[in-house]
């Protein structure tokens, strides 16, 4: 058992990607497996931020939303083809993971969470007022992606089982750089910088530097979900930048166990799944998930998957 | 239209009647964070509450004096609940916590409200007492937007008599410090800890009630006025009581000037500014150095 | 005395408000030499130490390491540049490993700005984490989580951290404190083999430790020099005696 355990450590893009392989055979229908996808790729890119760096930031939804929206844009008004659409849309997020990163790093400690969270309003109002570019309140329509092309096949996107692999590759070329970012040195530092900043910048390491570096690729990151949840929908809802959807990476990371390379993965598909089984029973879903959420924050804070991986280490030591 | 001097001064007692509201909210965010490190995520669903409950029993009483006090003391009394059994148990484990779970918490208080009062919100309007302009000289000036400065500056006059010049003031600015004095001096820091929150989640209802008759009052209304109230702080420095006045009427009044010369610039303008602040002085005009930077 | 003096300090001043707690400090460190500051309790040897470690910037004055003016300086570039320092309070990664605290530290020479290698493939760190672990006699305890470990031993992967950035000049904030006698020894040896390969720079307080091992002392009070010398000057000099003597 402790074999297994370790050999599935060693290879955990594999064994995630031949997890979300079968996934959508678990799921009731497509679309939630499909929004789990994007959230998980989401609460990935926001725990890169979050639980390895111990960087609580407020805004995520900006990248997120200005994914979704240039890669809308791309397709809509610039008439951009799918790919370089989606494209630029992380490289837009990233842009905004510079700007925003860049001032929000001024800042220490507590104040990050309240910076985060203003600046990404910044983003909001921006976006809500380019009524043009945009469609303002009403969101930005008609992102057709009637099929995509890939390595010579043409591919039917509309039908969801197909939609559904086409965004794990994405996804899981993502998760495969996170893996790789993580079990690098630079990793390392990472998790020295949440550690103990002061005794990392005495080691030699620009902490400001190193937590801009990984606020910005996390920005791409959330920004390439952004950008494939577009494709997806056809729509950009003007939701997508809003302050709730910020949270939403924050419950997903914490339910799911934060620092844990799966624990976000799981901690998306666990709230969308409550959330679709939840709305069906009442319209008080928010103070039900706010509840849980609180619960999580008092009992467990390591999440689902977290505690798991603990018990796990425990037992095996 | 035309700019006269008395549609600017109008706009500026405009500005300055915003800018009160944020800076009693500033106020409760300043002294929950310099007492109990604690920011308060929940503040902007407070308010939220207090709106609603202020309407509520104005409706109930036809009294607005009587829902003006009666308010702060229910939004208080859940606060002291909040403190006492939701972020006491996190106090050892890491300042993200209590953040978190006051931001879990305004997600149940806005369905709260939702349940009990109806999604759409509640229609508010100005209370009889205090409806209709006075004449100042040179302009008519609304009663309401009057009352509301004049009410603040009472409140935080009232505030600062507390602190500065009360015993259990001095323990609360002490303890804010420095929660090794009180215990040493044998104060239950516990129960400061407790009443500070409560009286913050307090003034962030009263800010509610008084402001409820000058905007739509529904359950979403909290979410903005959290992200305005942290740009408040961070305006004018986390922590520093001064620095939350004086800063809440600055963005009340950047706000209301801007409204009028570029309207759809006015909810930028003030994010533009906290980022302006953020670049050249990230601690806040009056905040202290080391917590910065 | 030839040669460029390892670090140099001249009218250096730090105030905290009105609080001035060093006044116009000028002293010189020769290299590959024993020094240790001291003075009494509120002499401001840590201010000193905070200053010339990077840890603030001077009020006033300059600072200069190998000759070349350092002042103001970021935190992260001192260890860059060869000035390594431990911290009077242990300040280690608790939640890692002794082994992955000094790997962490062996890195910023080695791989700084790595994102695609897996560094458990890069085995000179880990063998270079070892060999500094073995230097402080950590090697059994490589394992363990920093937090675990004994005070002593906590001090001890402090200087192995240090010892991770090959520094010319290693800063040594108040080493023996709250160690046993046995662990008091142990640190003392390492810290004299240490001073034969590089200079070293103490701050301590326990005057019959830095007495016997020490070849320069200088001297702090009340925020300002003293006396700087041998261990004999210093025993000699009148005002330090009136000091010492005159705190009881």
């Amino acid at each position: 058992m402790t074999a297994a355990i370790a050999l599935i450590r060693r290879h955990r893009v594999a064994a995630v990607i031949l997890f979300l392989l079968v996934f959508p055979l678990l799921m009731p229908y497509q679309a939630l497996a499909i929004n789990i996808l994007i959230f998980g790729l989401f609460a990935v890119g926001y725990n890169l931020l979050f639980g390895y760096t111990g960087l609580l930031s407020f805004g995520h939804a900006a990248f997120l939303g200005v994914g979704s929206y240039l890669t809308g844009i791309g397709m809509v008004h610039l008439g951009l083809h799918w790919l370089p659409a989606l494209l630029l849309g992380v490289a837009s997020a990233a842009l905004a993971g510079v700007l925003i990163g860049w001032l929000a790093i001024r800042t220490r400690g507590i104040y990050f969470a309240m910076v985060t969270l203003a600046l990404a309003q910044i983003v909001y109002y921006a976006f809500y007022k380019a009524e043009h570019w945009t469609g303002g309140e009403n969101g930005l329509r008609g992102i057709q992606v009637p099929s995509i092309e890939l390595a010579g096949f043409k591919l039917d996107f509309l039908n969801p089982t197909t939609k559904y692999y086409v965004i794990l590759l994405f996804v899981a070329a993502a998760l495969w750089f996170v893996s790789r970012l993580l079990a690098s040195p630079f990793g390392a530092v990472i998790e020295a910088v949440r550690e103990n900043e002061q005794r990392a910048a005495a080691c030699g390491y620009d902490v400001a530097r190193t937590k801009l570096l990984v606020f910005v690729i996390s920005a791409a990151l959330c920004g390439l979900a952004g950008s494939l949840r577009a494709l997806h929908l056809s729509v950009v809802p003007i939701d997508s930048l809003h302050y709730l959807l910020s949270g939403q990476a924050v419950m997903m990371c914490l339910l799911g166990g934060m620092g844990t390379f799966f624990g976000p993965f799981v901690g998306a598909a666990v709230f969308l799944t409550l959330e679709d089984v939840v709305t069906t029973m009442t319209s008080h879903w928010m103070a039900v998930v706010g509840t849980v959420f609180m619960v999580f924050v008092l009992y467990f804070p390591a999440g689902l998957w977290g505690t798991l991986v603990r018990r796990i280490d425990k037992a095996s030591s | 239209m035309d700019i006269t001097p008395s549609l600017l001064a109008l706009q500026l007692v405009t500005g300055i009647a915003l800018g009160a509201i944020y800076a009693l909210l500033a106020l409760g965010l300043s002294l929950i964070f310099g007492m109990l490190t604690v920011v308060n995520f929940a503040h902007g669903a407070f308010f939220m509450v207090g709106a609603f409950v202020g309407l509520y029993f104005m409706g109930l009483t036809g009294n607005f004096w009587f829902s003006l006090v009666l308010t702060p003391l229910v939004v208080g009394a859940i606060g002291l609940v909040t403190e006492r059994f939701l972020v006491r148990p996190l106090y050892g484990r890491g300042i993200d916590y209590p953040l978190l779970l006051t931001f879990g918490l305004s997600w149940v208080l806005i369905e709260a409200m939702r349940i009990l009062f109806g999604i759409e919100g509640m229609p508010s309007s100005t209370p009889p007492a205090l409806r209709g302009a006075v004449d100042l000289g040179i302009g008519f000036f609304p009663k309401y937007r009057l009352f509301l400065i004049v009410a603040t500056a009472v409140v935080v006059l009232a505030l600062w008599l507390f602190l500065e010049k009360t015993r259990y003031g001095l323990i609360v600015r002490a303890g804010s410090r420095d929660g090794e004095i009180c215990r040493v001096l044998g104060i239950d820091i516990a129960r400061v800890w407790l009443a500070v929150f409560g009286i913050g989640c307090a003034i962030a209802g009263l800010s509610g009630v008084l402001a409820a008759p000058t905007r739509a009052v529904n359950p979403e209304m909290g979410i903005h006025v959290l992200a305005e109230s942290f740009v408040v702080t961070v305006v004018g420095g986390m922590g520093s009581l001064v620095g939350a006045v004086v800063a809440g009427l600055l963005v009340g009044v950047v706000f209301a000037m801007t409204s009028l010369f570029a309207p759809d610039l006015a909810e930028l303008s003030i994010f533009v500014l906290m980022a302006v602040v953020l670049l050249l002085r990230p601690q806040g005009l009056f905040g202290k150095a080391g917590l910065m930077g | 005395m030839s040669g460029v003096p390892i670090l140099e300090v001249e009218g250096l001043s730090k105030h905290f408000g009105s609080f001035v707690a060093l006044n116009q400090v000028t002293a010189r460190f020769e290299p590959r030499k024993l020094s240790a500051i001291i003075g009494p309790n509120g002499a401001g040897k840590s201010t000193f130490f905070n200053v010339v470690s990077g840890a603030f910037p001077p009020s006033a004055g300059r600072l200069k390491f190998q000759g070349r003016d350092i002042t103001g300086l970021a935190q992260h570039e001192f260890a860059r540049i060869g000035i390594a320092k431990s911290f009077q309070i242990t300040n280690v990664f608790k939640q890692l490993s002794a082994h992955e605290n000094v790997r962490v530290a062996v890195q910023m020479r080695h791989a700084r700005y790595q994102l695609f290698k897996p560094r458990a493939a890069m085995a000179e760190l880990g063998e270079r984490a070892d060999a500094l672990l073995q230097r402080v006699g950590l090697a059994d305890q490589r394992a363990r989580p920093a937090a675990d470990l004994a005070h002593g031993q906590q001090r001890a992967l402090e200087v192995a951290m240090a010892l991770a950035a090959e520094p010319e000049l290693l800063l040594m904030d108040e080493p023996t404190a709250g160690m046993s006698p046995e662990e008091t020894r142990v640190m003392m040896d390492l810290i004299t083999t240490l001073a034969a390969e590089r200079s070293v720079i103490l701050v301590e307080h326990k005057m019959k430790l830095v007495m016997g091992i020490c070849e320069r002392l200088l001297v702090l009070h009340h925020g300002e020099f003293l006396a700087e010398g041998t261990p004999e000057q210093i025993r000699a000099n009148d005002e330090v005696r009136r000091v010492y003597l005159g705190q009881g």
